[in-house]
């Protein structure tokens, strides 16, 4: 019992240690990272699709009456998982993003769309069990988000996009990757689990023509979550409960802090996942905002929705970390 | 299937549709809240360099222009300090000032004073603020913000016909109106309380009555404007000034003449040749304007007779008494007005991005 409060003052902590950004239209990264290691040779393929609707205009925790501005994001993200050993693996997300900006005033919509590949997150992960207490694994992962996708897309007529509507960054970023579970002595089905994600973000030097360097900020993400399986139809469901916490610091151009970016934010997100079959699972979620801090004056996100599958193309079975 | 064939046809469909388009487009459909008509500008020709036309974030009307604002007695206006500043208009007895405070978050106001349309165009990223006569070849208009900068300057649109403008060029650079100048209306830009001294019974835009929830009185842009190293698009710097310190700009053609506020702190009335026009450059630490003598004018002498509690700014040697808007309100030409000069106040950095600048030199 002590170690549960222990590893739960741990998760806890976590929280205060770093920061994060987002107006965020961007795609879900951080989200969709953490493939299980299932075991020395086993490749696991996740693909999802990503929904993000951003019309709540916010000036610090105040919600401004005006919803003449709407930003949506689709995003398709697959990934893919290899586990060299029973404790070191692999895992790469790729992503194909469809951006839009609505703008509905005077009577008139204008709407601006963009889509393209998006960039790429190369993780190496460790797995280390029963570090916390039996039943427990800590997974470390480190990594880098590529810049596979656009960041110099230009209208029909030529004019330079700014960066939060491009497909990619145009940067290297580096990211560091934490997750912590347990499952409960008491119920065998049931995990605790924290994770913890912090992106050093990278420089795009070639921002605007090459006239400017742009980087998004630094990033925090934090979840806790609990999450517990049941039968019923001869079917094995898994619901999940996560409080997230995500601090993005501000873009920067050039030597200056851009302004109106940059803030904090709470979600609760429940999921729901079902076993369709040994290999194959159906997962969905709902993420909705219960608090955000931002800075200045930003559109911020309303509500967001995942669902997707994972795969198990190869599985080992005698594998006994997760 | 293997394993390796399946993923093979997995990364084959993911490639497929990743592969499929990077492009953007934009599309507007009308209506009509505001006079809008059904035109569309479809013109791909620019008279500026279309690359150095940057989408600021956030897209045509994503900063709503105001259309005949509420206004408020100056004793009714709220989150305004003395030393917040205004741009102030007069035509007869109808006095009215637009607060900057507003207009960083709308920049630009359309309105209708008497029988001048009007519209106040105000560039928080440059510090300029311009009046537009929106009367453009016998037809009435309203200007929108576009959502495009230029030298990360405002390019409103006309929503007669959709042609964009540059705001410090003050011409329409794409669209039907290609080329098309705007006609100045002079504005006198100052603090608040400089000018509710002056013109006690102004009317003031009413923040609280705007139709828009915004957080006025917040700035925007952080330093931005106090910061000389901050700005968020690229631009030329000219480093022969502060970039971001306020001056009066005079333009003819593409070449400008700026005055800095120390230029008449000993000498509040400068009269000045640029371009082979005549000038009277009359300023104090609170506000600087300038009037393009013409003819006979030319041979004025004036005395700075400003004391603040009046818009009562210079007499000249013939006796006549002339107002900040270049009005005499006293003396053997009162009801005659000095011809308004071209210019504006901005950021220094703004005036050499677009034109050719000299920088008065005060022999003083």
């Amino acid at each position: 019992m002590i170690r549960i409060l222990l590893f739960s003052l741990l998760l806890l902590g976590c929280k205060h240690g770093l920061a994060q950004t987002c107006c965020s239209g961007g795609v879900p990264l951080s989200n969709n990272l953490g493939l299980p290691n299932e075991g020395k040779g086993s490749f696991l393929l996740g693909l999802n699709y990503d929904y993000n609707n951003l019309n709540t205009l916010k000036a610090g925790s105040s919600i401004l009456d005006d919803d003449s501005r709407k930003r949506i994001t689709n995003s398709i993200l697959l990934n893919m998982g290899y586990a060299f050993s029973d404790r070191f693996s692999f895992e790469a997300l790729f992503t194909w993003v469809n951006q839009t900006r609505t703008i509905s005033q005077f009577g008139n919509e204008n709407f601006s769309e963009t889509s393209g590949l998006g960039d790429a997150v190369f993780l190496v992960k460790l797995a280390i069990p029963d570090i916390l207490g039996s039943n427990t694994v800590l997974n470390l992962g480190i990594g880098t988000k590529a810049p596979f996708g656009k960041s110099d897309l230009t209208t029909e007529e030529g004019f330079q996009l700014t960066a939060d509507l491009q497909p990619g960054s145009g940067a290297w970023d580096v990211l560091g990757w934490l997750s912590i579970s347990k499952k409960l002595d008491f119920r065998p089905s049931a995990t605790i689990s924290g994770s913890l994600t912090y992106r050093a973000t990278g420089a795009n030097n070639s921002y605007l023509n090459n006239a400017a360097v742009y980087e998004f900020g630094n990033v925090l993400q934090t979840n806790f979550g609990y999450t517990d399986q049941f039968f019923i139809f001869n079917t094995i469901f898994n619901s999940v409960l996560i409080f997230k916490y995500r601090k993005a610091f501000d873009d920067r151009i050039d030597v200056s802090e851009v302004p109106n970016t940059g803030g904090e934010w709470i979600f609760i997100r429940p999921e729901l996942g079902v076993q369709l079959t040994p290999a194959i699972s159906f997962n969905s979620r709902l993420e909705i905002p219960t608090y955000s801090y931002v800075e200045g004056t930003q559109l911020t996100p309303t509500i967001r929705f995942t669902a997707g599958v994972t795969i198990k193309l190869k599985k080992n079975t005698l594998n006994a970390i997760n | 299937m293997t394993m390796k064939k399946k993923l093979f046809l997995m990364g084959f469909v993911f490639l497929l549709c990743s592969c499929s388009k990077s492009s953007t487009q934009t599309i507007t459909t009308q209506g009509d809240e505001v006079g809008m008509e059904d035109t569309e500008n479809t013109s791909t020709v620019w008279s500026i360099p279309v690359s150095e036309v940057l989408d600021g974030g956030p897209g045509r009307d994503g900063i709503p222009a105001l259309e005949n604002p509420s206004m408020v007695s100056a004793e009714n206006a709220s989150v305004l300090f003395d030393g917040d500043l205004v741009l102030g208009y007069k035509n007869g007895d109808d006095i009215r000032a637009y607060q900057h405070i507003v207009l960083d978050w709308h920049e630009i106001v359309n309105d209708n004073i008497g029988d001048v349309s009007l519209a106040i165009t105000y560039c928080p990223l440059t510090g300029t603020g311009i009046g537009w006569n929106r009367v453009i070849d016998d037809q009435e208009t309203t200007f929108g913000v576009s959502g495009l900068l230029y030298q990360t300057n405002l390019i409103p649109f006309d929503r007669a016909t959709k042609s964009n403008w540059s705001q410090l060029l003050n011409e329409s650079v794409n669209g039907s109106l290609e080329g098309k100048k705007a006609d100045l209306i002079q504005l006198v830009e100052t603090d608040w309380r400089t000018w509710k001294t002056m013109y006690p019974t102004t009317r003031i835009i009413n923040i609280n009555d705007t139709g828009f929830s915004r957080t006025y009185g917040v700035y925007p842009y952080v330093d931005y404007r106090t910061n000389d190293n901050t700005f968020l698009f690229p631009t030329p710097k000219d480093s022969r000034l502060p970039l971001k310190q306020r001056v009066h700009a005079i333009v003819n053609g593409d070449v400008a003449k700026v005055f800095q506020f120390s230029d008449f702190d000993s000498t509040p009335v400068i009269k000045d040749v640029f371009e082979g026009k005549n000038y009277a450059v009359i300023g104090n630490a609170n506000f600087i304007i300038s009037f393009e003598l013409e003819g006979a004018d030319r041979n004025l002498e004036f005395d700075y007779v400003f004391e603040g509690s009046s818009d009562i700014l210079v007499e000249d040697n013939q006796g006549t008494q002339w107002n900040v808007f270049g009005e005499a309100i006293s003396g053997p030409r009162q009801g005659e007005r000095l011809k308004a000069s071209h210019s504006f106040m901005g950021y220094w950095f703004s005036i050499p991005a677009f034109y050719v600048t000299e920088i008065y030199a005060n022999s003083n």
